[in-house]
């Protein structure tokens, strides 16, 4: 006979089975495999920079076995053990490390690593982010993937609402032109198919080297000179010297608006060139640089 | 009246000045040519100092015209280099990189690129000290008791190109993505983003460089014909090949520390003007000089242009020309290698 | 007369191996010497030392009473023309550019060759019968040719002496006898003197006012030719056996082979019995 009681305890064993974090089941990644976990993964190797960030962001540091050489980001990462360089993988030392999920990217680790990995019998999960807001998707997914507490979700929409607040405060505006350069010398600079011009195009400005061919093209000092940017954003992983150097350089050449008017600016490669939870801080600051005319509120 | 070659003051003030001539030209040519269209009469308003407007004096003065000028530079330095090279080693396949002095500066601005040194002097310095540095192995490894002999030396060359390389070739392996975009490019030689106070800093001393060779341009005639014959003609043969090859390896390490590396003018140039005027060094090194500097110009000009609005290295062009002028060499001069 | 070569026992080595001991020579004006020898014995050693080329261990080398050594270079090659055995053109200059790089030792630094050096460079062309090879390129010219032309550049130089290693090496008769005139005229009229090292033994004989005989680095002979080109004197140095007659045409020692082991073939003219049988 069921009495209320035993109603109750069933409910609330219902509901606990319920409220359990959802990871074990089957998840399809960017490659469109399905990867199918027990439950939330205990021991997890990242194979690239921005992955390393996503899971620490999601509360999941403990769990991260194993991290890329240039996983600086957080410093808590520095300790963990080293599977080489994103781009340079060390398969071995992944296999040593007994992952039980390990999350690659489909832009940037290689393919051959990914199927040597499975065929060792390890579990690879892809992801493939193309622009700021898949970027903010993918942390949603990865939460779930590896069983975050519901706070993940929270946290990715959070960065969802700021993002679209610059977006919202840019729109309708005329959209200055934005030189953006990833390198010094040759001087080269980003097209359409890179998170960098989606972030300038959230931002509210507009990328003259968005149609060119190449995602990352050379481009020659008198053809910048030519498209007078208002904007130029020197994006580099080379801090202090060369970036004064850069900025005398185009202050030289007064007849370009944005040497006129002072607009050079560095900006920190690691905000704007990942697909990690900060990039909403590089859109953000880029914001900052384009629209200047905007009461932007300092974080 | 029996019609002979031989070289004459007054053969080799013309021929110079039209050279130089065809020099302004080019210099003329590369100024009009290139990304933005910049319309010949507007280049000539600027360049006489009148205003033309933004765009067009920024161009010309402040991008163009600093880089014309390390080209002319680079490439006299280099085709002179390789003229006075040729001469002492005894060897038409010599030219200034030969002794390993382009890849001990190469070194050095592979570490001040890797140390984050400045474009504009940090490297260069480094650059010029690996220079330095290869200049002293090339004369303690090189030299013996008997002086400098054209085979030691050649292998000394060798030896050290070879292991400078290899260092080089580790430093590239192991770097990461944008220094590494930063070293391929400098390695392959490029004259963008140049400056007048660089070239402007190196010039007199390349100019300096020059008027004293061309000095001993008759003992390169009689070294040519071997260490004893010269010798006995009255050169002091050691005093000479020290003295040249310092000034020799000075030029090129001063303009290979702005410009990078950039091959075969200095082997090709003064082939031509061999061909044209004869092998007599005191119309060779004014010829092989200034059409060095003419060459490379035009280069540097078909590099801007062919891939625009983006560019290649010059040492890219340069290398295309290697090969078929060897074809040329081998198919006019064949026979020629062969005799002793 | 004043000798204008002295070699006082000069003695050189080679690493380890002297190739010269102890040599003793004098050449005077307008003589024409010639230094014989088998191969390795230190001719061309010899000769460089006359030139200033190699410093010699010990003894001395004077030129006109003077060291050698204490000549600048350029001194001294206004004095002394070499002309070596085998000469490199790497760079194809002309006939006349070769001619005029003997002048070199008279001109300064940055000095261009003046109407007169050209003019002694066509009169020194004239003189070895080449001027008609003036505008051609060097690397055109046969072994005889070039031999004379640089035998011209020698004289261009306007020396006192020249020496000449082995100046009929690769030539075939015919040009053999001309150098070996042309030599002898120089001395004769343009009052220069002239050291060769050869192995024409007959075209020395015939030609040089004295000669040599130069063995494993030591002074083996020296005299008129009619002295020293005997048949005990070249069999001995040149570890081979010889007859050594008259020429019936010149008068001059005429060296005939005879083999190893003097397997002569009778004859009265036949030099010693042959010592063993074979």
């Amino acid at each position: 006979m069921l009495s209320s009681r035993s109603l109750f305890i069933g409910l609330f064993i219902l509901v606990a089975f319920m409220a359990r974090p959802a990871s074990a089941g089957a998840f399809r990644d960017a490659l469109g495999r399905t990867v199918t976990l027990d439950g939330p993964p205990r021991r997890i190797v990242s194979l690239a920079p921005s992955i390393t960030e996503i899971l620490y962001f999601l509360g999941l540091g403990e769990r991260v076995a194993g991290v890329t050489q240039y996983s600086t980001y957080p410093p808590a990462a520095l300790g963990k053990p080293k599977v080489g360089s994103y781009v340079n993988l060390n398969i071995e030392r992944i296999i040593s490390l007994a992952p039980d999920l390990v999350i690659a990217t489909v832009d940037g680790n290689s393919r051959s690593v990914i199927e040597t990995l499975e065929a060792a019998g390890i579990q690879v999960f892809t992801t493939n982010p193309r622009n700021l807001f898949e970027a903010l998707d993918t942390i949603a997914l990865l939460g779930q993937v590896c069983g975050a507490t519901r706070d993940g979700a929270a946290a990715a929409e959070a960065l969802k609402v700021r993002a679209e607040d610059v977006a919202e405060k840019v729109r309708g505006l005329p959209r200055p032109k934005v030189f953006v350069q990833i390198n010094l010398r040759p001087i080269m600079t980003v097209n359409r198919d890179t998170f960098l011009n989606d972030l300038i195009t959230l931002a509210g400005g507009s990328n003259p080297f968005s149609e060119e061919p190449f995602a990352y093209p050379r481009i020659s000092l008198e053809e910048v000179i030519r498209q007078r940017p208002d904007v130029i954003l020197v994006s580099s992983m080379d801090r202090g010297g060369r970036f004064e150097e850069a900025r005398r350089e185009w202050l030289r050449l007064e007849d370009i608006p944005a040497a006129r008017n002072g607009r050079v600016h560095l900006i920190d490669s690691d905000l704007v060139d990942r697909p990690s939870p900060r990039i909403v801080d590089g859109l953000e600051e880029a914001a900052r640089f384009i629209h200047p005319e905007i009461p932007w509120e300092r974080p | 009246m029996i019609l002979h070659r031989r070289v004459t003051p007054g053969k080799v003030v013309f021929i110079s000045m039209v050279m130089t001539g065809i020099l302004a030209g080019a210099i003329l040519f590369s100024l009009w040519l290139g990304t933005a269209d910049i319309p010949f009469s507007a280049l000539c308003r600027t360049l006489l100092g009148e205003s033309t407007g933004g765009t067009t004096e920024l161009i010309v003065l402040k991008v163009r015209l600093p880089r014309v000028l390390l080209a002319g530079l680079v490439g006299f330095a280099l085709s002179l280099g390789g003229a006075v090279f040729q001469a002492l080693l005894r060897n038409p396949l010599a030219e200034p990189f030969i002794l390993g002095v382009s890849s001990g500066a190469a070194l050095g601005a592979i570490i001040g690129i890797m140390l984050g040194f400045s474009f504009q002097f940090g490297i260069p310095a480094f650059s010029f000290a690996g220079a330095l540095v290869t200049i002293l192995l090339v004369l303690l490894l090189g030299t013996r008791r008997m002086g400098m002999e054209s085979s030691t030396i050649l292998l000394t060359g060798v030896i050290i190109n070879a292991f400078f390389t290899a260092v080089i070739m580790f430093f590239v392996s192991t770097s990461t993505d944008s220094r590494l975009h930063t070293m391929l490019f400098w390695l392959y030689g490029d004259l963008s983003q140049s400056h007048f106070g660089q070239s402007a800093l190196i010039a007199p001393v390349v100019i300096l460089a020059a008027v004293v060779l061309y000095g001993f341009g008759r003992d390169l005639n009689l070294m040519t014909l071997g260490d004893e014959a010269a010798c006995h003609m009255g050169v002091d043969v050691e005093r000479t090949k020290i003295h040249c090859f310092l000034l020799v390896s000075l030029m090129t390490g001063l303009v290979v520390s702005l410009s990078g590396l950039i091959g075969f003018v200095g082997l090709i140039v003064p082939h031509l003007a061999r061909m044209a005027f004869g092998p007599d060094h005191r119309l060779l090194i004014p010829v092989s000089a200034i059409g060095g500097a003419v060459l490379l110009i035009v280069c540097d000009t078909f590099a801007r242009w062919v891939v625009s609005p983006s560019e290649l290295p010059v040492g890219v062009v340069t290398a295309f020309l290697g090969a078929p002028f060897f074809m040329i060499l081998l198919r006019t001069r064949g026979s020629q290698w062969n005799r002793s | 007369m004043e000798p204008i070569l002295t070699l006082d026992t000069v003695s050189y080595r080679y690493e380890d191996t002297w190739a010269i001991q102890g040599v003793r020579l004098e050449v005077g004006a307008r003589e024409l010497v010639g230094i014989l020898g088998p191969n390795g014995s230190g001719k061309s050693t010899l000769l460089k030392i006359m030139g200033g080329l190699l410093k010699p261990e010990s003894g001395a080398v004077l030129y006109a009473g003077r060291p050698v050594a204490a000549f600048k270079r350029r001194e001294l090659a206004q004095k002394i023309a070499f002309v070596a055995q085998e000469h490199a053109f790497r760079f194809s200059f002309s006939v006349l550019e070769v001619v005029l790089m003997g002048r070199s030792p008279h001109l300064k630094r940055l000095q261009f060759e003046s109407e007169r050096d050209l003019e002694i460079a066509l009169q020194a062309l004239r003189t070895v019968d080449a001027e008609r090879l003036a505008a051609r390129s060097i690397h055109e010219l046969s072994g005889g040719e070039k031999q004379r032309v640089l035998i011209a550049r020698a004289l261009a130089q306007d020396p006192e002496i020249i020496l000449l290693d082995e100046p009929t090496a690769f030539l075939d008769i015919k040009y053999k006898m001309e150098i070996f005139e042309l030599i002898s005229s120089l001395v004769r009229d343009k009052q220069v003197s002239v050291v060769a090292v050869t192995h024409d033994i007959d075209l020395a004989a015939l030609y040089c006012n004295r000669l040599v005989i130069l063995e494993n680095g030591r002074l083996f002979s020296a005299g008129t030719p009619a002295e020293v080109v005997t048949s005990e004197g070249i069999s001995a140095a040149y570890d081979c056996r010889v007859l050594v007659d008259r020429n019936p045409a010149t008068g001059a020692p005429r060296v005939s082979l005879v083999g190893r082991a003097g397997r002569c073939t009778g004859g009265p003219a036949c030099g010693k019995a042959p010592s063993t049988a074979y």
